[in-house]
């Protein structure tokens, strides 16, 4: 029984040692936001804002355009969701579902997005975009993803599981194949789509590389753009409580939204992993 | 009666054959319209710019030549030529090195201590798992901080951990470490995340059959664990190793690719190629043999993966 207690008090501290290296980064960061700007040039960390102050959240409102870039951010992530649930969900169907002349070799060159990099293409996908007229739109930011392969293969397993005595069924009272999907294969799927949903999101929140390849103004950049472009200007660089405040203000809403739903968000990226 | 039932298997026959016949052209097109959203997406993002990058990569196209011009393999022998690729690539495969053994065993061994039935854990699982929620982007700009000079936390408490009390962004050598030391704090609770579902698939009784066998836990984790988690280790160590090839936030924000190229890894690379020098051409073939490296890593996955269903 001693040794038991022993063990488990051996692994409390092992995980509280690796929590604290993973967290302090973060206090650190919200503690320095609070602070006045030149508190932080002291040799010996200083970690309680001597004069807690909100001003680092008001100068960044004031240094750039922070709403628009939420705005912006906002219409990329959900708008690339919107778009590849339509997509994922009849490609999904299709796949699950239907027998049809060359499906294999069109799953494989679907599975093709999952098997190479993204950041390989990104010259060809800018000459594209470029001659589409798109350069420096949101649209621009979010075309290379409103096809998903990972979603129509999670989607894909989910609508293989509907049996199909189901959809004779459905049929026999005359339900028609986008019937039975809209009311009867989406409803079964929903906690599929919850899944991709936040993975999808979350990763077009936090991108950074293509936008900064596609964007050129204000307008179209999201907020990861908008932290990165203020850090390499000569202020910005150098205002480390106003970074910092920057840099909480864009996290802020992702991590409450992870604290909350810590158990949905770890069991979506689960399956994000094995999916591909 | 015996007479009659070819008749009818006939007749039954020349039914289907009729509403086959009459069989209208939706039904056989649905499948490939449901597709179509889905592939012209991929076609115009995903096939053609493979295609091309590969096609542009044997052309000189840049700022002196906005023409395409053929010139074969030329842009391949540049690269071969060139002392900043192979540096890049040994970069590259430095930071490679640097994350994914360090990655994979604290995941596992973070994987291991949480899968303990222990109080706190939604929380240690929380706050281990946290940095995989936030952008690479505030990751750099949390790290920028922690190690300035002077001011930050790496070099004050740093010392304590008998870490050197030096510039790390700004050090020829130590720069690509700070790097490796911000991918490890940004993917380790994702790669615990896969390991802990590969631990939960391995069955209680083969520990308790090592357990009646005077198996120790030390013992326990060679001959059960780890050898049952080999198929998720290979998994996450692969994706590890392609997502080090793949890295760019932190080089773009932290270091610009510097001291000198100390840091330039290859996206970086691609990216200075063809949208700072506008040389698409080259951009081109560097891409192509990062997409060739790619391919190849992940083809592997693949194939194990099937494997791992076929052990299932």
């Amino acid at each position: 029984m001693r040794s038991r207690s022993g063990w488990s008090l051996t692994v409390h501290a092992l995980l509280l040692a690796a929590a604290l290296m993973m967290v302090v980064p973060l206090v650190w960061i919200v503690l320095t936001a609070f602070k006045e700007r030149n508190e932080v040039f002291s040799q010996v960390p200083q970690w309680l804002p001597a004069h807690p102050t909100f001003n680092n959240f008001l100068g960044v409102l004031d240094a750039m355009p922070f709403w628009q870039y939420y705005w912006n951010t906002i219409v990329v992530a959900f708008g690339i969701l919107a778009i590849q649930v339509v997509t994922i969900t009849l490609a999904a169907y299709a796949f699950a579902r239907m027998q049809f002349w060359g499906r294999d070799v069109l799953f494989i060159l679907l599975l093709v997005q999952l098997m190479i990099a993204p950041q390989s293409t990104v010259i060809q996908n800018y000459i594209t975009v470029t001659r589409l007229g798109l350069l420096d739109t949101k649209l621009a930011i979010m075309a290379p993803y409103l096809a998903s392969a990972f979603g129509t293969f999670l989607l894909r397993q989910t609508f293989k599981g509907i049996p199909k005595e189901l959809e004779e069924a459905a049929a026999l009272d005359g339900c028609g194949t986008l019937r039975f999907l809209l009311y009867v294969a989406i409803p079964l799927a929903l906690p599929g789509y919850l899944a991709f949903g936040l993975v999808s999101i979350t990763y077009h929140w936090n991108e950074f590389f293509w936008p900064l390849v596609v964007t050129e103004t204000t307008g179209s950049r999201t907020l990861t753009l908008g932290l990165g472009i203020f850090a390499q200007t000569a202020e910005g660089s150098a205002d480390w409580t106003m970074l910092m405040a920057m840099t909480l203000m864009v996290i802020a809403v992702p991590l409450a939204a992870f604290l909350l739903f810590q158990r949905r968000f770890i069991n979506s990226f689960m399956q994000s992993g094995l999916g591909g | 009666m015996v007479g009659r039932a070819p008749a009818v298997t006939v007749k039954h026959r020349e039914m289907r054959n009729e509403r086959r016949g009459r069989q209208p052209l939706l039904p056989l097109l649905r499948p490939y319209l449901y597709l179509l959203p889905t592939f012209s997406f991929l076609f115009i993002f995903t096939h053609w710019p493979i295609l091309r990058t590969f096609y542009v990569s044997f052309f000189k196209w840049n700022m002196a030549t906005p023409k395409m011009e053929f010139v074969g393999l030329a842009n391949y022998a540049q690269a071969w030529n060139a002392s900043l690729f192979w540096e890049v690539l040994r970069n590259n495969l430095v930071f490679a090195a640097g994350t994914v053994p360090l990655t994979l065993a604290l995941a596992l061994a973070l994987a291991l201590l949480i899968n303990q039935k222990i109080r706190g854990l939604a929380i240690y699982r929380a706050l281990l798992f946290y940095p995989t929620m936030i952008p690479m982007a505030a990751a750099a700009m949390i790290w920028l901080w922690i190690l300035t000079p002077n001011y930050g936390l790496l070099n004050y408490y740093g010392k304590w951990l008998g870490l050197p009390d030096v510039h790390w962004l700004g050090h020829s050598k130590l720069a690509i470490w700070a790097l490796v030391m911000v991918g490890v704090w940004k993917r380790v609770g994702y790669y615990m995340v896969i390991y802990l579902a590969g631990l939960q698939v391995i069955p209680d009784y083969l520990y308790e059959a090592a357990r009646i066998e005077g198996a120790g836990p030390w013992q326990r984790f060679w001959r059960v664990t780890f050898p049952l988690v080999s198929p998720t280790s290979f998994f996450v160590g692969v994706m590890a190793v392609i997502d080090a090839f793949q890295a760019i936030d932190q080089v773009y924000l932290m270091t610009g690719g510097g001291p000198g190229n100390a840091t330039n890894l290859f996206i970086f690379y691609i990216y200075q190629n063809a949208f700072r020098f506008f040389d698409f051409g080259y951009g081109s073939a560097i891409s192509a043999i990062l997409f060739l490296i790619l391919l190849g890593l992940t083809l592997l996955v693949f194939r194990t993966l099937h494997r791992k269903v076929h052990y299932a």
